[in-house]
């Protein structure tokens, strides 16, 4: 295959997904300090924030699979 | 650039030999916790420190108990996921050692995370089964929604795949930052890479759980209860 197109193509999808996942993230921590700073006394809140992070985290990084192995299949010419 | 990223060698004899490295130094930590004499009444010295690495597994096993014995669920659980939790914690603090075969994590190839979650999920089945009879577990398999098998093989990929991602990917920053700039920056990524270390031993571990508390449950019988369309007459008291 074409080297040049296979090494543009390779970039997009974690670029796609870090972007994706920034806003999902933001969103996550926002609410969860307006609520800590609301009832600070919660302890479960920053627990269940990281398990969110976590789990919108994990998107994001199979977006980072695909690039690896495609990134692993360019052979320069 | 950085080479074959799946293996160092073509052999794949790093991956066992850290794994085998983790392992022995887990189990030297758990002997040389346990050892001595324990006291059932205050704890006292290394005692404390077996006892509250022990209580937060504890705790989550109590929560599953519902209508099972409860000596059994706990005993079967608390290891379970306190195994889980720190082998997948002390293979990723191998990456702070500045060793350099030693220094990367067995949990940095896929290899080992793919073996931690089959054998996470898998060792939910044998809970279950073991816990609520070989037909329970397999009725939770198929029961509420006839394709609920596949939703375990996404956990198994979700969860190693999380795994894999995060500390291969900081394994694998931390190699080609440092070929770069040997001083310096590597030492803030060893710093900042502390936090997904923990967090993500914490999420593997909670997740499991959670899959486990799902499968352990029975259904509500509350409102349903049988309908019978023709009543049988109650046999006449003799």
């Amino acid at each position: 295959m074409n080297t040049t197109l296979m090494a543009l193509v390779a970039v997009i999808p974690i670029a796609a997904g870090a972007v994706v996942a920034a806003f999902a993230m933001r969103k996550i921590s926002v609410t969860a300090l307006e609520g800590m700073t609301r009832q600070p006394e919660i302890a479960q809140l920053f627990t269940a924030m990281l398990i969110g992070m976590a789990l919108v985290e994990a998107l994001a990084i199979y977006t980072l699979v695909v690039t690896l192995v495609l990134a692993g299949k360019i052979v320069v010419s | 650039m950085f080479g074959n990223v799946w293996t160092i060698d073509g052999t794949g004899m790093v991956v066992v030999v850290n794994a085998v490295v983790v392992s022995a130094v887990l189990i030297g930590l758990g002997w040389f916790l346990a050892r001595g004499k324990l006291t059932s009444g205050v704890p006292k010295g290394r005692q404390v420190l077996g006892e509250f690495a022990t209580d937060f597994f504890l705790n989550k096993a109590r929560g599953m108990v519902y209508d099972y014995d409860r000596d059994t669920v706990v005993q079967t659980v608390t290891p379970f996921l306190g195994t889980l939790f720190f082998f997948i914690l002390a293979s990723n603090l191998f990456a702070m050692i500045p060793i350099p075969v030693v220094n990367r994590p067995p949990t940095s190839f896929y290899s080992v995370t793919l073996g931690l979650a089959v054998s996470a999920i898998f060792g939910n089945l044998v809970i279950a089964a073991r816990l609520k009879g070989p037909t329970g577990a397999l009725k939770h398999l198929f029961w509420p929604n006839p394709v609920q098998f596949v939703s375990e093989i996404t956990d198994v990929l979700s969860l190693s795949l999380r795994l894999f991602g995060n500390i291969g990917g900081e394994y694998m920053t931390l190699v080609l930052v440092a070929a770069v700039v040997p001083v310096g920056i590597p030492l803030i990524l060893h710093v900042l890479g502390l936090i997904p270390t923990f967090v993500q031993a914490f999420v593997f571990t909670l997740l499991t759980a959670s899959f486990l508390a799902s499968g352990l449950h029975r259904e509500e019988r509350a409102g349903k209860a049988k309908h019978r369309v023709f009543r049988r007459k109650k046999p006449e008291p003799a």
